[in-house]
């Protein structure tokens, strides 16, 4: 099947921001997303901002696999926080108590300074 | 960074906007395709005639002849090429008639230039031969039988949601994101991704409800056996099912049923559970 999804890596300083781009779900972008993030976590880089603003639609298996990429970067002592959600996103959050779970940020240079205060 | 790699096609543009058939052209000619063009239905059918063609991009509001009644004649082909709709006036009746008569796809114009290369980048995949069954085509009452692939599910689901275009956007989202779970999970659990089994889906509107009923052709489930869904889990702890699915080798996954539960106003599973329906009341 044609991917509807795209990735885009911005670094700043220490940090990486995956702008992702498109349908993030069951055979479209889930397993486009978890080979990016086990290639950042292989090369060290385990800072991670998913900016989701342009995330158009995400299902059971795509939210899985977000939830499944930040338990195993936490396991290598990194940690993925969230970006920008639309508001379908961010409904699905809530309903999942994946608001929990995940840090989320409305501004990227929040999000950015956020591991600084961990660290 | 993205994954697509799609076989070169023949592919017959059949438009009277001049301006949009050219913007076409180049952006599937730089996608690998062969492109040809037609102003109108009997131009289009000449070409069709003549050649063979893997899939037609086809407007509904053409002069001289309807873009449906040209679907007609293609579906008449000893071997009928994919047909994608196009069209800016997306009725009811329009969409019923392109599902009636096997249309790949019904795409809204205006459309983002990635959309259309997307569309026909899944026509041209193999597993786009596959074809449903339409039980019922009425406004009122749409019933499909379909094969178990994930990509006759995102069909469906496409034609289903251009038929609920008109409702306000909030009961949309949900009904769309409820119906594409349940319908996944029935491709995927019940039939086990298989094409030689079917599900059935009926999606019933009433003045002051919308019906949806999926049928799987698998075994059904035990709800209290469910420890990799999301709905197990326990109220402190959201992710817990995970770690089942990874113990259990199953792709990351689980929250299909909570989302759906919170989506929609009633879920009701039969006995066996390998038929489902879901509720959403209009105002």
């Amino acid at each position: 099947m044609a991917s509807r999804f795209t990735i885009a890596e911005v670094q700043v300083g220490d940090v990486t921001i995956l702008r992702l781009t498109g349908r993030l779900e069951l055979e479209e972008g889930d397993l486009v997303f978890r080979d990016c993030i086990n290639r950042l976590v292989d090369e060290g880089h385990l800072k991670i901002v998913l900016d989701l603003k342009a995330v158009t639609r995400i299902d059971s298996a795509g939210i899985g696999m977000l939830v499944s990429k930040y338990l195993s970067t936490q396991k290598r002592g990194g940690t993925i926080k969230l970006l920008q959600l639309t508001r379908r996103s961010d409904h699905l959050m809530d309903i999942t108590r994946l608001a929990t779970v995940f840090e989320i940020f409305d501004d990227e240079a929040d999000a950015v300074r956020s591991f600084a205060a961990t660290t | 960074m993205d994954a697509v790699s799609t076989p070169s096609r023949r592919i017959l543009i059949v438009d009277d906007d001049r301006a949009l058939r050219h913007a076409l052209s180049s952006l599937l000619t730089a996608a690998g395709h062969h492109i040809e063009f037609a102003g109108d239905g009997p131009e289009a059918l000449a070409l069709l005639h003549n050649r063979p063609f893997d899939i037609v991009l086809l407007d509904i509001g053409l002069p001289t002849m309807s873009g449906l009644d040209v679907l007609a004649r293609v579906c008449e082909l000893a071997t009928p090429p994919r047909v994608i709709m196009m069209t800016a006036d997306d009725t009811s009746e329009s969409v019923l008639e392109a599902v009636k008569r096997q249309a790949y796809r019904y795409v809204r114009k205006p459309f983002p230039p990635n959309t259309i290369v997307d569309v026909v980048n899944e026509a041209a995949a193999p597993a786009a031969a596959l074809s449903f069954e339409v039980v019922s085509a009425r406004p009122e009452w749409l019933e499909f039988l379909a094969p178990c692939t994930i990509e006759m599910a995102d069909r469906i689901h496409s034609f289903v949601m251009h038929l609920e275009a008109k409702l306000p956007e909030d009961v949309r989202e949900a009904v769309a994101q409820a119906f594409r779970e349940l319908l996944m999970n029935a491709v995927e659990w019940g039939g086990k991704l298989d094409p030689n089994r079917m599900v059935r889906i009926a999606c019933v509107r009433t003045k002051r409800m919308l019906i949806y009923r999926i049928a799987d052709p698998g075994q059904g489930f035990d709800i209290d056996g469910l420890r990799h869904a999301a709905i197990s889990n326990p109220e402190h702890d959201p992710i817990r099912h995970l770690l089942v699915r990874e113990e259990q080798g199953l792709r990351p996954g689980g929250f299909g049923l909570a989302m759906t539960r919170s989506l929609v106003d009633e879920l009701i599973y039969n006995e066996a559970r390998n038929e489902v329906v879901f509720i959403k009341y209009l105002e």
